[in-house]
């Protein structure tokens, strides 16, 4: 299999090796000239439970200018001249850790941080512990959730969920209420990259999008990148969503779980070997089917529908520069009607990582992945029995090298090779039903990528993050690909044998952030970014659906591109207890998919037909405040923005609003800790209704009310506006375990949000036609019990 | 085959379980001006034949549509080159009498009114037949409630495109039914009429007609019925239909064979 990807491999190496050389006589130069220092080293930890910290500031006091974060292992890497220095070591919710140390020779020094606990704490947390790394860092359009704060943010039925908090952040719209699918500064949902250690998760939504397939119990991390993405992220054209699971307590046995109203959860961690590895498992179940049961409704009754998905990981450290990690995904929806239909789908994903440490300042990270989603149809009915199977798997091997070269510099590099094999969709159907048996052609794809970057102190203001990403893709045979007129007819078909290259796209991704600051308290950055798309989901309905269609990039849908500039100001006040930040951004899409009238997609061979492309543009401004430490802590994001497609099909070929196109968008956050047992939390959100198509006019056909449209998306729909109320009560402090009780109120003021505006003839006025508007959830109370021992 | 609206229906379920809630509200919307629309049928029973035509109106008035009076409406045989002057009866409809439209032949329909010219063709399908029409206990829902089935074979050497249109007690249930055959190509094929408006109960007067199609007309009922998903969770953008008229005419021009049955339901 491996030998048909050669030809490809040579190619994209040469150019790849041509580039790293490009890159480093940039960045080399600085690194010879620089006077003879030493590097500081080592890993970065939670005391308690051994877990690697992500993003902790390791800075030198004597030193202002020097400074290093641990990555995403944990890893901290600091070169600086021989002295005596006095390190501060710092990461959110941790007490800082003040060093001594003497610098003659390279040294490895590990840290442990003890995390802050009680609320007296919180309140007088010293100046020291709040850095500000928001205004010097290059990086923008990114950010961070802490998952402390996630626990704590009113929910739907009071399952806490991250899709839907990072809805609640500038730039960031949810898709739909009780909806986990979001859109990213204008992108669509299936623009976003969701990775969940390192694997893609394709569909993120549980129940069609009412539940993400994030358990919060499982998860340690989220980073959400806007815009700026670094080159080390590729493959989709909005966001990165980066969720990281947790490693597991490596020295102690817990056990911790919750019991809601419609699930329940559980997770067990403990060392596999104290202080040297740890595994963690989190399951989740719902139980609604138990709800059903109740129904009057005997078909209600004989439905099934739940789902659960299952978290586990586990590391081992061999020594201090070698650890394995193993961490998996799976989870799975079933939803039944009572011997009519069934279906179910579900991700699941396997990452093995080894990460190697070759110097104090060469740390390498090997990753293999695997990637599979898949779904499942079922008719039971008399003669209309079928089987309907989908899938998409891949298999994923990356090499992630950071390379810590001092005096101002860590590059970036590394290369990704993604192998693709979709089955669009097979039927499979008894003698006795009226269907016939059928199968789509699998697709087989290899994205395969090169990156480098460099993240550069050029002066105590100046800081530059620029780098290049190499991404290409590749479709192979076997199958018959067609190409086809404007009207959707055949035009050629040819067949390709396997391992034949149908076709071939190869992309330049340049990806360039700098910061200046004009104090240590308010600086301007900018950024520019091509990202590239090889993934689209093919739906033509308003909301996505399990049975959503993949399609990859092919001989006639070319790879989506970005183009995305953006700029911004942010300011710290009282000592970095309030952050505010000011992005602009304008973004040019081009290659984006839409369907002809009528468009059938489902098991279509040639459902590449159904499609018309055109280009799009988005440009916003988002305000942010933030109140990050304290008793009251939350943030308060405005967007105002302007999303459009252009088609030449569609009105005329002029640029028209894209359905996420949402004029104003307001989110606050505010969570008050009243003691150490009592906190109180409540959530905001505005937004500008959805750009949608109403009818113009009416008429006749066969006694049948007709819709006359003569525009896509010109009317709005009304907007969205919900308060959300949240109470967490803490357990008696108890030795052996701990116990917490959450309480919710969605939608306190009862406000009945569009889910849908349809149009009908008037049943209590005939003769006429009316508008309906349907709303899902009115006020919802929830109440949650959670334990931990 | 829906495979989007089985999952809906499920999905429908729950929705409605949760907390789901409809309400009339009033919009502004934006009129456009009065559009042509045009309904030509050409059936292959051999007798009167209709074209009526009509005008759009606002969405806030009521169903009156305006007939358009004084067209000059004619159907022009193919491969014969035979043209057919329909006259007109009552205002807004014209008929001709007597006429068949004939299998594989294709006809021209040319409307002149307003000054603008506006035609389409349609080709008159094999006649496929209707076996038979049979109720059963409907799958979603209440227990009471029944669903049509229609059954027929479908030849294996053509493709195939149908329209059913359902009456419940002689009202027309308002679905539209558009198959085609890319899934059940040459089965013997017993295909649900799911409902989403009408309840069929015991004793009900179920009739079904079926019209055998061509492609163009398959697909301007198939994007119709499409937007009549436009529920909740689901539906396309709505837009016009593809149309087979030129010059932005809404509506139709459809050259099909029709055969029709009728039961009680028990």
């Amino acid at each position: 299999m491996l030998k048909l990807f050669y030809p490809l491999f040579n190619c994209v190496k040469f150019r790849l090796i041509l580039l790293i050389c490009l890159l480093f006589t940039l960045a080399v130069p600085y690194t010879a000239l620089a006077q003879k220092s030493f590097t500081i080293s080592g890993n970065i930890k939670d005391a308690v439970t051994g877990e690697a910290l992500i993003g902790a500031s390791v800075r030198v006091n004597e030193l202002p200018k020097a400074g290093a974060v641990s990555n995403g292992y944990g890893f901290y890497s600091l070169s600086i001249p021989h002295g005596e220095y006095s390190l501060i070591i710092s990461y959110v919710g941790y007490t800082p850790v003040a060093q001594k140390i003497t610098l003659t020779k390279d040294t490895v020094l590990n840290i442990a941080l003890q995390p802050r606990n009680s609320l007296e704490e919180v309140v007088i947390s010293s100046k020291t512990a709040r850095n500000n790394a928001n205004i010097s860092s290059p990086q923008m359009g990114v950010e961070k959730l802490d998952m402390s704060q996630i626990n704590n943010v009113p929910v739907l039925l009071g399952e806490r969920d991250i899709l839907k908090t990072i809805t609640l952040l500038p730039g960031v719209e949810a898709a739909g209420e009780g909806n986990t699918g979001f859109y990213v500064r204008g992108g669509s949902s299936d623009q976003n990259l969701i990775l969940l250690d390192e694997a893609i998760v394709y569909n993120a939504s549980h129940l069609f999008g009412f539940f993400s397939t994030f358990n919060s119990d499982a998860i340690k991390d989220v980073s959400l990148y806007k815009g700026g993405m670094p080159a080390q992220y590729g493959g989709r054209l909005s966001s990165v969503l980066d969720v990281k699971m947790d490693e597991g307590n490596n020295k102690e046995y817990s056990t911790e779980g919750g019991i809601g109203l419609i699930s329940s959860r559980i997770k067990f961690e403990g060392p596999i070997e104290k202080d040297k590895g740890s595994f963690m498992i989190s399951a989740r179940r719902t139980y609604i089917d138990a709800l059903l049961k109740a129904s009057s409704d005997s078909s209600i009754r004989g439905s099934t529908l739940y789902f659960y998905d299952l978290n586990a990981k586990a590391n081992y450290h061999f020594d201090d520069k070698n650890a394995i990690y193993l961490s998996g995904y799976f989870g799975k929806d079933v939803l039944g009607l009572l011997n009519t239909f069934g279906t179910n789908w579900g991700n699941s994903t396997a990452t093995l990582r080894f990460n190697h440490i070759f110097s104090s300042k060469l740390f390498s990270n090997t990753s293999l992945i695997y990637s599979n989603y898949n779904y499942t149809i079922q008719s039971y009915l008399t003669g209309n029995q079928f089987v309907a199977v989908s899938k998409i798997e891949d298999i994923d091997f990356k090499e992630d090298l950071q390379y810590f070269a001092g005096n101002g510099h860590t590059i970036n590099f590394g290369i990704d090779a993604l192998h693709h094999n979709l089955a669009p969709g097979s039927l499979t159907a008894p003698d006795s039903s009226s269907f016939n048996t059928r199968s789509i052609d699998r697709r087989y794809g290899l994205e395969t990528a090169a990156y480098i970057s460099d993240e550069w102190k050029v002066s105590s203001h100046l800081n530059l993050l620029y780098g290049l990403r190499l991404s290409s893709i590749a479709i192979f045979g076997p199958g018959t690909f067609n190409t086809y007129d404007a009207d959707g007819n055949t035009v050629t078909s040819k067949t390709y044998g396997s391992g034949d290259v149908v076709k071939s796209y190869l992309y330049l991704e340049p990806r360039i952030s700098a910061s200046y600051s004009l104090d240590d308290q308010q600086s301007i950055k900018a950024s520019y970014n091509r990202n590239t798309q090889n993934i689209h989901i093919l739906s033509n309905s308003n909301s996505s659906t399990p049975t959503d269609l993949y399609a990859m990039s092919s001989n006639n849908i070319k790879p989506e591109i970005a183009d995305q500039v953006s700029t911004g100001y942010f300011r710290n006040f009282s000592n970095n207890i309030f952050e505010f930040s000011a992005e602009v951004y304008y973004k040019w899409l081009q290659n984006q998919i839409d369907y002809k009238n009528g468009a059938e997609l489902l098991l279509n061979p040639d459902v590449e037909s159904q499609l018309v492309y055109g280009t799009g543009r988005a440009y916003g401004i988002e305000f942010f405040m933030k109140k990050k430490y304290g008793r009251f802590n939350g943030w308060i994001g405005y967007t105002l923005s302007r999303t459009e497609r252009k088609f030449d099909a569609i009105n005329n070929g002029d640029y028209f609003p894209a359905t996420q196109d949402r004029t104003h968008d307001i989110s606050a956050v505010g969570i008050f800790k009243l003691n150490n047992r009592w906190s109180f939390s409540g959530t905001f959100v505005y937004e500008s209704g959805n750009a949608v198509t109403y009818p113009n006019g009416k008429y006749d056909i066969g006694g049948l009310t007709t819709y006359y449209y003569s525009e896509r998306n010109g009317d709005r729909e009304p907007s969205t506006n919900r308060l959300d109320l949240g109470a967490t009560l803490e357990g008696k402090q108890h030795k052996k375990y701990h116990s917490s009780w959450t309480f919710g109120i969605y939608n306190v003021y009862n406000h009945r949000n569009p889910y849908a505006i349809t149009f009908r003839d008037s049943k209590t006025n005939p003769g006429t036609t009316e508008a309906v508007i349907t709303s899902l959830f009115g006020r919802v109370p929830s109440i949650t019990w959670n334990f931990r021992f | 085959m829906r495979r989007n609206r089985l999952t809906y229906l499920i999905f429908f379920a729950l929705i409605a379980m949760i907390a789901s809630c409809q309400k009339v509200i009033s919009l502004k919307l934006d009129n456009s001006a009065p559009q042509l629309v045009i309904e030509g049928n050409l059936t292959d029973v051999y007798g009167i034949q209709y074209v009526v035509i009509t005008k759009s109106v606002p969405f806030t008035s009521t169903n009156t549509f305006p007939r358009v009076t004084g067209a000059s409406v004619s159907i022009t045989d193919d491969s014969t080159g035979y043209v057919f002057k329909f006259h007109e009866d009552t205002t807004g409809v014209y008929s001709y009498y007597p006429m068949v439209g004939l299998a594989g032949r294709k006809y021209i329909m040319t409307v002149k009114t307003g000054g603008q010219v506006y035609t389409a063709s349609s080709t008159m399908p094999q006649l496929v037949n209707l076996d038979s029409i049979t109720a059963k206990i409907s799958s979603f829902g209440n227990s009471d409630l029944r669903t049509i089935t229609v059954n027929y074979q479908d030849p294996a050497s053509i493709a195939n495109q149908y329209r059913f249109v359902l009456n419940v007690n002689h009202k027309p249930s308002g679905t539209i039914f558009a198959f085609d055959d890319s899934f059940t190509n040459g089965r013997y094929v017993r295909q649900d009429l799911f409902e989403n408006g009408t309840d069929i109960n015991n004793q009900d007067t179920v009739s079904v007609e079926m019209q055998c199609i061509d492609r163009n007309i398959y697909e301007y009922w198939y994007s119709l019925s499409q937007q009549q998903q436009n529920g909740p969770g689901g539906g396309t953008t709505p837009s016009n239909p593809p149309s087979n008229f030129d010059n932005n005419a809404l509506g139709y021009f459809s050259a099909h064979t029709t055969e029709s049955r009728v039961i009680i339901v028990n």
